[in-house]
């Protein structure tokens, strides 16, 4: 056993309300709030789960809540990310983790595409710039 | 160890070392979480950041145990590696810096000459003045001299730990060294104190993220710290707070209370006065704080924590003096008067506490405890 998240712990189920626990309650009610900004008037927004005060059964019941959507994207960058949109589209659930697995992040992103999926500008014109160079290097005088 | 590479962006920096812009954006996503920042600051300042030039930060060690260092180079995001070698570029740190003697003060004077009025200058201990500044020495150069020569150039002073902030253990009574903090030996710089015995590692790089990304000096309180992490008691966010408000207190270490994770206010807990951001951020990346693990919080990011009383008194216990120059009514007396202000159960069960004191002492029949011991 190395790590914590092995040790099985036992967690009483949060006071239901409706079915659900009453931080959960209110997370589904903020996130409504934010798809009607997204309609309105095309701002983003994200909510940290890693500052609410959520026990691991609160997560699960949100997890439940949301549901699975249809899209899933793996990001390998410092670590891998997992980033899934849930059944309700336009919520995506983001998990960030380091190189040793850790997770470093963990977000509800309310958004068309969460932005680190998008490809920067600038690193457009660096695609461009390469490929023009592997042109001219496949169009150069060949040695022979 | 790269030296005075200012000249670089911290972008250009990490695409030197492979890090990709989505890899930055994922780090700085996560010190923003561990700022308590807008989810949306992540990506934000991972852009304000890759065009930033990477300040000279000089890192001076002074009375000290080295515990600050030790805990900011146990920090899980961002990384002290992170830290290093793409956001500063740390130029003299004599603890981490492989070089030693006078190749060692050269690169911190050359970092001086080259970065003066940009630098950022790290304080880690009290600087001891007395018997004119021989108690700390490096070099053939006192602590106190050498501080106000790197402050002249210093864009900012951060002071990490309580002993650079308020003079910590080495200012308690009786001061022997006649410490001081920083603050008292500069007074024409920036000063910022992370406090704390430690300070928690992602408060210390936090800060210096903050500053790097902005330019600026984040907003402060009243003790120069930074209020985005030293803005509530631990109290405040306390997850055994609803224990305090229902009146629930652990008695003893080993009681029914402590078992079922109540109140540590009668324990000695000084979490109603102590700012710092442990019950958010935590400790270990996140795992835990000290009240999570059953012991009540030392009080250690205040000024004179170490000068307070015992750290297992009551708090109200200790601002009423010394046991046994009150009698139980005069506690009772206290107590309805604070009632009144509206403390009702903090200070009635310093109250019952006092009152636990006075009980054991008669039954012991000696003098009371001064709550000392």
């Amino acid at each position: 056993m190395s790590r914590l998240s092995e040790i099985a712990i036992r967690i009483e189920p949060p006071a239901a309300v409706g079915g659900l626990g009453g931080g959960v309650t209110a997370i589904l009610s903020e996130l409504i709030t934010l798809l009607e900004r997204l309609t309105d008037s095309q701002e983003s927004g994200a909510i940290d789960l890693r500052s609410l005060p959520m026990s691991v059964d609160d997560l699960a019941e949100l997890r439940r809540a949301l549901g699975e959507g249809e899209v899933r994207a793996t990001l390998d960058a410092e670590g891998v990310s997992a980033i899934r949109e849930t059944k309700v589209p336009g919520v995506w659930w983001v998990e960030h983790r380091d190189r040793h697995g850790e997770l470093m992040a963990e977000l509800i992103e309310v958004t068309r595409m969460p932005q680190i999926l998008m490809t920067a500008s600038e690193e457009i014109a660096t695609g461009a710039r390469l490929l023009r160079e592997q042109l001219a290097l496949r169009s150069g005088p060949r040695a022979g | 160890m790269p030296y005075s590479d200012t000249e670089v962006t911290v972008g250009e920096m990490l695409r030197r070392h492979g890090i990709s812009r989505r890899g930055f954006i994922k780090f700085c996503t996560a010190a923003a979480s561990a700022m308590a920042l807008p989810p949306s600051m992540g990506v934000s300042m991972a852009e304000q950041l890759a065009h930033a030039l990477r300040p000279s930060v000089l890192y001076l060690s002074f009375q000290e145990c080295t515990g600050c260092l030790e805990s900011l180079t146990r920090s899980f995001a961002p990384t002290i590696e992170n830290l290093i070698f793409n956001i500063i570029s740390l130029d003299y740190d004599d603890t981490l810096m492989a070089a030693a003697g006078e190749a060692a003060e050269s690169a911190r004077t050359k970092a001086m000459q080259d970065n003066f009025g940009k630098y950022v200058l790290i304080v880690d201990g009290s600087v001891p003045t007395g018997a004119g500044g021989a108690y700390c020495t490096a070099g053939g150069h006192s602590a106190v001299d050498t501080l106000r020569e790197a402050a002249k150039g210093a864009a900012a002073i951060v002071c990490v730990g309580t002993c650079s902030a308020f003079g910590g253990i080495p200012l308690a009574d009786p001061n022997p060294t006649q410490a001081w903090p920083v603050s008292a030996i500069v007074g024409d710089k920036p000063i910022i104190n992370v406090s704390g015995c430690p300070p928690i590692p992602e408060v210390i790089t936090g800060t210096l993220l903050q500053f790097v990304t902005t330019g600026k000096v984040p907003d402060l309180d009243e003790h120069r710290r930074p209020k985005v992490f030293f803005g509530n008691t631990i109290h405040d966010r306390c997850y055994r707070r609803p224990f305090y408000d229902e009146g629930k207190f652990a008695k003893s270490f080993d009681d029914e209370g402590a078992r079922n994770g109540w109140c540590l206010y009668e324990l000695g807990c000084k979490g109603p006065t102590t700012y710092n951001a442990c019950a958010t951020v935590k400790w270990n990346g996140g795992t835990s704080f000290p009240i999570e693990s059953g012991h009540g919080c030392l009080g250690c990011s205040e000024p004179g924590f170490w000068d307070k009383g015992s750290f297992y008194a009551a708090q109200s216990t200790a601002l009423w003096g010394k046991a046994g120059e009150s009698s139980p009514r005069e506690v009772l007396q206290l107590a309805a008067a604070a009632a009144a202000a509206g403390a009702v159960i903090g200070v009635a069960s310093a109250g019952v506490s006092r009152l636990r004191q006075h009980r054991r002492a008669q039954d012991a029949n000696e003098p009371e405890s001064n709550g000392d011991n």
